[in-house]
């Protein structure tokens, strides 16, 4: 229930640009229980309720498949110009099925030059990681990736 | 040979997926997980194991002199181990050097076992990253022996599946997909020249002896003791195998 | 836990004024979920990991990074610097015991 308004939120309060398929924000698949709350009531604190657009300026990398859930290389490149008038200010990451949905703000500033976050996150299961971007004419953008967690191996 | 088809067909045909197809992951995948190299974790091993080196062993002086060769001649030294050392009247690994060497300045010497000694000898093999490993199996009878031995250990089955490292580790099932993992051929991976190496699903750095006891826990094999005879005869055969091949320490495995 | 090894490189070695390299931190740190339990105690292991990253150049804050329990056991931070001058690069990163690291870089363009 609260999704759908929350989505309808979104669809209500987009402006000039088109609202590229909410879905694509989210989960894909609904995230079941606390996740789901967890997720929305976490992009919400960001972004107060203002649409969030899918945006191909904003490149996630992570692996399609992850051979292991411990080390899962996750890179966030968005093009931006990272000028005193122009720049991302920050990138948000979001393992959407992990039990904290929340891994990384990382506050950025001109100083960066181009904008752009590396790290390693652990995946609890197969699910979909996000990256929510803040610029700083208030925009936000987002990219998100299925990534499929193989667990076997001989220990 | 007749023999071991036998025992794969009936122990692990269940589990195997020829040509790794659903699992395998793809060249983009792949370069990611190679991106990591650049930062990895056992990086700081290597840097700590430096430390340890210089106070306990004397640095690149005191293993030099205790080889008996230049330091300029170290780094190539370094990368033809396990090697018969006179001094110690056996087949050794760099990491029994490291401890005749402490023991030798009257220190305690670190067990094989502890995370000071992966620090060091990691530390160590890396002052020879770029050069050949140049292992010489024939070099001596004590070398000739060890191989032998090493080869014994590699093929002989044993354990509660009757299975040797031969019977994944062999020609013939190179490449298959046991648990989604595709087996690799020892040689063609490097084994020798990319451990010590980080283990993202152990999180932390390890040698390649103590590889060998978790994959003899796994196939239910009795577990061999770090640096025993039949453990450092291992090594050397493995090692053998990527002959040829550059050092690159610390690696990156899953 | 006193001396927690921590490195800072900076890709690639040689730049000059007005390139933009590659910053890497990285620490020794469980980053435990809490939701762990010990294999021999069957107790849970408590929360135990870096909550803040601050990257800072000659004394002054370039990016600031708020981080989780969902991050990798001994984690690595990259981001990007344009490299305007000479001077030094200071990481300090805090976790949810309140242990402090801090780690130090000089930044030297080659023209």
């Amino acid at each position: 229930m609260q999704r759908r308004s929350f989505l309808r939120g979104i669809g209500l309060a987009a402006a000039a640009t088109a609202v590229v398929k909410p879905s694509l924000v989210l989960a894909a698949e609904a995230p079941k229980g606390a996740n789901a709350m967890a997720l929305d009531a976490a992009v919400k604190a960001i972004t107060g309720g203002k649409a969030v657009v899918a945006s191909p300026k904003v490149k996630l990398k992570a692996p399609e498949i992850a051979e292991n859930g411990a080390v899962v290389p996750v890179t966030v490149e968005v093009d931006s110009p990272m000028t005193e008038s122009d720049y991302v200010k920050a990138i948000h990451v979001f393992a959407t099925k992990n039990s904290n949905v929340r891994c990384a703000d990382v506050m950025l500033t001109p100083a960066n030059g181009v904008a752009m976050f590396a790290t390693r996150i652990k995946l609890g299961s197969s699910q979909e990681v996000m990256a929510l971007v803040e610029t700083s004419k208030g925009e936000f953008l987002s990219a998100s990736q299925s990534v499929k967690v193989t667990i076997g191996g001989c220990g | 040979m007749m023999g071991k088809s036998v025992i794969l067909a009936s122990l692990l045909l269940g589990t195997l997926a020829f040509g790794g197809e659903q699992f395998a992951m793809s060249d983009a995948d792949r370069a990611l997980y190679a991106e990591l190299l650049e930062n990895n974790p056992a990086d700081m091993d290597v840097e700590y194991g430096g430390e340890l080196f210089e106070e306990n062993v004397g640095g690149e002086a005191g293993l030099a002199k205790f080889l008996g060769v230049s330091e300029d001649a170290l780094p190539g030294y370094i990368a033809g181990f396990p090697r018969y050392v006179e001094t110690l009247g056996a087949v050794s690994g760099l990491d029994q050097v490291l401890q005749a060497i402490m023991a030798k300045n009257g220190h305690e010497p670190f067990a094989l076992k502890s995370g000071d000694m992966f620090a060091m000898s990691a530390y160590v093999k890396s002052l020879a990253n770029g050069e050949k490993i140049n292992i010489d199996v024939n070099a001596n009878e004590p070398m000739k022996k060890a191989y032998a031995l090493g080869e014994e250990v590699f093929t002989t089955k044993r354990g509660g599946r009757g299975l040797s490292c031969m019977s994944c580790h062999s020609s013939d099932i190179i490449g298959s997909v046991l648990r989604t993992q595709p087996l690799p051929d020892l040689g063609v991976n490097n084994a020798g020249g990319t451990w010590p190496a980080y283990r993202m699903t152990k999180s932390s750095m390890r040698t390649l002896q103590r590889r060998f006891q978790g994959c003899m826990n796994n196939a239910l094999l009795a577990v061999i003791p770090l640096g025993s005879k039949e453990m450092v005869a291992l090594e050397v055969y493995v090692t053998e195998k990527a002959k040829g091949k550059a050092i690159a320490i610390p690696g990156l495995k899953r | 836990m006193a001396g927690r090894k921590a490195l800072i490189k900076i890709k690639p070695k040689k730049y000059k004024t007005g390139d933009v390299v590659k910053v890497s931190f990285m620490v020794m740190h469980p980053m435990d979920t809490g939701l762990r339990k010990d294999k021999k105690t069957g107790e849970v292991i408590p929360a135990h990991y870096i909550n803040d990253v601050k990257f800072l150049f000659n004394d002054k804050p370039i990016t600031v990074m708020k981080t989780w329990e969902s991050l990798s056991t001994n984690p690595v931070f990259t981001i990007n610097f344009k490299v305007p001058c000479e001077g030094e690069l200071k990481v300090i990163a805090k976790d949810n015991k309140g242990e402090v690291i801090e780690k130090s870089k000089k930044i030297k363009p080659k023209g």
